[in-house]
């Protein structure tokens, strides 16, 4: 059309229509595809063996305005219910005290999983060539520090009103020491940004977000919520609406490779290796948490995992993927052991290895034991014999000079760490499938617990070569450590970590662990 | 009580089991200090709410300089390349975690402004055309300025945008990967509002085509874009080094190419042309190039050419950098030029006396504010003698 015809036939619209009119989300979203433009370098940084394909959609369809009006409703909730009436009511401070232990390590470590993401998906969004598949990518990386500083709300909401601020106002630094937090970063952090963009992507959005942030972020606020939590469900939900977006940015990753030739040579060892490099750390970590980090109980971690990664994950989520040619993982079988014993077997080693932490442990009361052995049978032989045997040789008391830790060496059971997943794990005294292999590259000598692990590392060893705490603690007292690592309060003495939560109990300090004169040992330099 | 808990039973509300966790509470909190992440230095007198909820979020070692960390990474990249490291950049820094964005803005209060916005702009839209008020624009400048030119100015915008994934995945920094992130959502924003301009003109002018096909063929294959163009592409997929995505975006181009196409071509143009409605939607791109401003000159001026340790040699690199990405965009510019040939000639607005008055006033505010601070020597009037080269 002409100029000065249009010009007209706009004067004309306007003289019989003055109809407020503006631009919605929608309207702007589906030129989306066609901002971007083909030039010799346009490539990923990030090489993957994958071909994404350059019509991918995205499900959501956002753009960064409204994008921010729908987050930011969200925020006004959230925020709104903690600084209001969560407050008025002191619910920072009315919960169990092995609860406001637990959302130490549970919040922290989830921040960490959360800002990995950011970067993760900043590389997902440089290696996918569609642009609605970039927004996709791009949405989840404000998503992710949306997450981030949620995360750390919880740990300043419980640091400004709850009963034991230590170890939430400094996780950030104390976490580095014990034996949790490599494992972690190897699920949380390593896991999501180092590798092939789309194995990162199966890690991440796969696996950690369609799979564990289910039990991860919406079945931990029940147990929250039983254990007089309710800052927890108030995040924490609020972040899972983001979760959804994540998993389809998931979902059409792997629609985006369906038809590349690649997927049907690599995708499901992909699976596989990330399926149990998540479940490695999180099956045992996040049964130890809900059991061992409440007092009231909701439901035995071996059902909620089922439900969430058996039936749920491994049986709906993926089966939605199959006619892309995606089968259910071969280690889900050995996953689904581990759901049974494994959260027993590391809280016995964690207990051990208390002073590290950067939160109080407590050993399970007389009904919690009755608890455990009801729904685990044969958990009291193994497990409850032992905590009596080091309660009764006083582990809670300063003054007793005892440390679950030597009950190990004493009985002769090394705790080991597996390279791969940075687990500690005792294939001694264990009721979990772990073993031990040893293998030796270029002089050094490495631990694994389980053949799934193993088999990654003989395949790429050189992405597997980190430290663990005894390697790096070797030969070092064990105060000296937690001193050097900032594991005390504020009067400068007293641990951040205890072995209960009684508020009669007396509290260790350095000095109460100088004595004992507990020196880190590699187990692996004695075989 | 059993401890058992079913049916939804709240610790908080039920009064049962608020009576067994009030009994557990000590009397006393167990520890004195309230303020969380008491360890950082505070970049004003006091720890703020965006320091305690952003520092130190990344879990670096020690190695990688400021990092609380210890020891290697546990996956790498195949091969063994690790997860982030210090050759990722050029750049030195004592402590990469000291970066801070001016405002303070972790992502409550990021998206808080961004959807205060957008409400706006509905708003706006909404009583601008109620008011009728297109009618007074210019014909050539909407049909041909607004649909084709400044559409292609969306892609420029666009690929800045893209420039940021990789910064988003290797910078070595927590606050430096939340700024950048954002300022990279407002670059995609900024091309974003750019189309729903020129859809909502399509909405209120029949004929007036929305589609993206003009402005990216202009933008690909048009003479006024091209510098542009191509020194987009080399910054978006052409660098690796982080640090110099960020500062060729936004400490070279955008404060000389991107200012001059929004502030002294749309938004001082805008108004001889009838046209209310782009300076509505350039000054939103503005607020941000100015937020953009504070984040980039506070990574580059306030840590890097500041760092106690490494702020010389900082400065040279980012001296040798402007050498490089500076003529690139002076031809961006000269290439621009062309644009002028398309509109009717205003007197004293569109004359070359008051381009050049235009390049004078972007090119002085660049050299004020981004290379004196680096010691950067510039002969700016030289620079504007070869851009004005450009006009036809």
């Amino acid at each position: 059309m002409a100029i000065s015809s249009a010009t007209k036939a706009a004067t004309d619209a306007l003289a019989v229509n003055r109809a407020p009119v503006s631009v919605g989300a929608q309207e702007v979203h589906r030129w989306l595809q066609s901002f971007t433009w083909d030039f010799e370098k346009n490539r990923t940084k990030y090489s993957t063996k994958y071909k994404m394909a350059n019509d991918t959609k995205e499900q959501f369809k956002l753009i960064a305005k409204e994008y921010a009006r729908m987050e930011s409703v969200k925020d006004e909730r959230q925020f709104g219910s903690l600084q209001d009436v969560l407050t008025r009511v002191d619910a920072g401070n009315r919960v169990h005290p092995k609860w406001n232990e637990s959302m130490k390590v549970i919040s922290n470590f989830l921040e960490v999983g959360e800002y990995n993401a950011i970067a993760a998906t900043g590389m997902l969004w440089d290696s996918a060539t569609a642009p609605e598949q970039k927004n996709g990518y791009l949405g989840q990386v404000l998503d992710e520090i949306r997450h981030t500083n949620q995360c750390g709300y919880v740990n300043y909401y419980f640091t400004k009103h709850g009963q034991d601020a230590a170890g939430h106002n400094d996780a950030r630094r104390t976490r580095a020491i014990g034996p949790l937090w490599k494992g972690m970063k190897r699920v949380f952090s390593d896991g999501f940004i180092s590798g092939d963009a789309v194995e990162c992507s199966i890690n991440l959005q796969l696996v950690g977000e369609a799979c564990f942030t289910n039990p991860l972020i919406v079945a931990v606020t029940e147990w929250a919520s039983a254990n007089g939590d309710e800052m927890t469900p108030t995040v924490f939900l609020s972040i899972e609406t983001d979760e959804l977006r994540h998993m389809a940015n998931g979902y059409q990753t792997i629609v985006s490779i369906a038809n590349d030739e690649a997927a049907s040579k690599y995708l499901n060892t992909d699976l596989n290796n990330a399926f149990w490099t998540q479940q490695k750390y999180f099956t045992p970590v996040l049964g130890m948490m809900f059991e061992y980090g409440s007092h009231f109980k909701v439901e035995p971690w071996v059902k909620t995992w089922n439900r969430w990664v058996y039936e749920d994950w491994g049986g709906i989520w993926i089966g939605r993927l199959g006619k892309y040619g995606v089968e259910s993982p071969a280690s889900l079988r050995d996953a689904k052991k581990d759901a049974y014993w494994a959260h027993h077997d590391l809280f016995m080693i964690a207990y051990a290895l208390w002073p590290t932490g950067f939160f109080r442990l407590t050993l399970p009361t007389a009904e919690e034991a009755e608890w455990y052995e009801a729904n685990y049978p044969g958990w009291y032989e193994m497990y409850g014999k032992v905590y009596e045997e080091w309660r009764a040789r006083g582990c809670e008391d300063p003054n007793s000079g005892f440390l679950p830790l030597q009950w190990f060496a004493e009985n002769n059971h090394p705790i080991y760490i597996d390279r791969v997943s940075q687990v500690p794990f005792c294939p001694s005294y264990c009721k979990g499938a772990s073993t031990l292999r040893v293998l030796e590259f270029n002089g050094k000598k490495h631990s694994f617990s389980d053949q799934w692990g193993e088999r990654m590392w003989l395949s790429e060893p050189e992405r597997y070569e980190c430290q663990n705490i005894f390697e790096q603690y070797e030969g070092r007292e064990l105060s000296e450590v937690i001193a050097e690592g900032h594991g005390v309060r504020s009067d400068g003495f007293t641990l951040i970590a205890q072995p209960h939560t009684s508020k009669d109990g007396k509290l260790w300090t350095l000095d109460d662990l100088k004595k004992i004169g507990c020196v880190f040992a590699d187990p692996l330099k004695s075989l | 009580m059993s401890i058992v808990v079913a049916g939804g039973r709240r610790g908080l509300t039920d009064p049962e089991i608020a009576a067994v966790i009030l009994a557990a509470i000590p009397d006393k909190p167990l520890e004195t200090n309230r303020k969380m992440n008491y360890f950082v230095e505070p970049r004003g007198r006091r720890l703020n709410e965006y320091e305690v909820l952003c520092c130190y979020t990344q879990p670096t070692p020690d190695w990688i300089p400021g990092g609380l960390d210890w020891g290697d990474w546990t996956q790498k990249f195949h091969g063994g390349r690790p997860s982030w490291s210090n050759e990722s950049t050029e750049m030195h820094s004592s402590d990469w975690h000291k970066h801070r964005d001016p405002a303070f803005r972790w992502h409550a209060l990021y998206v808080k402004d961004k959807a205060e916005e957008w409400r706006y702009t509905d708003r706006f839209l909404k009583a601008y055309s109620a008011d009728g008020h297109v009618r007074s624009i210019d014909p050539i400048w909407r049909d041909e300025v607004l649909g084709d030119y400044l559409g292609a100015f969306g892609f420029s915008e666009y690929g800045l945008f893209n420039a940021h994934s990789s910064v988003v995945r290797d910078c070595l920094g927590d606050t430096l990967r939340m700024s950048s992130a954002m300022i990279g959502l407002d670059k995609v924003d900024n091309a974003q509002m750019i189309q729903a301009e020129r859809t909502f003109l399509a909405k209120l002018v029949p004929g007036f085509d929305e589609s993206t096909d003009v402005p990216k063929n202009e933008w690909t294959k048009g003479s006024i874009y091209k510098g542009a163009r191509e020194t987009v592409e080399e910054i978006w997929q052409g660098t690796y080094d982080w640090n110099e995505i960020l500062f060729s975006g936004h400490m070279i181009y955008d404060p000389l190419f991107g200012q001059f196409v929004r502030r002294e071509f749309f938004l001082r143009l805008s108004a001889y042309y009838g046209d209310n409605l782009t300076p509505f939607f350039i000054n939103q791109m503005q607020l941000y190039h100015s937020q953009t401003k504070g984040i980039t000159t506070d990574m580059f001026h306030t840590c890097l050419s500041a760092d106690p340790t490494f702020g010389e040699y900082n400065d040279r690199l980012m001296r040798a950098w402007s050498d490089k990405w500076l003529p690139r965009t002076v031809n961006a510019l000269k290439d621009f030029m062309g644009i002028f040939a398309k509109i009717p000639e205003i007197k004293g607005v569109t004359s070359k006396d008051a381009i050049e008055a235009a390049l004078e006033r972007v090119f002085d505010d660049w050299q004020r504010d981004y290379a004196d601070p680096i010691g950067y020597k510039v002969d700016t009037s030289a620079f504007i003698k070869t851009v004005l080269t450009g006009l036809k």
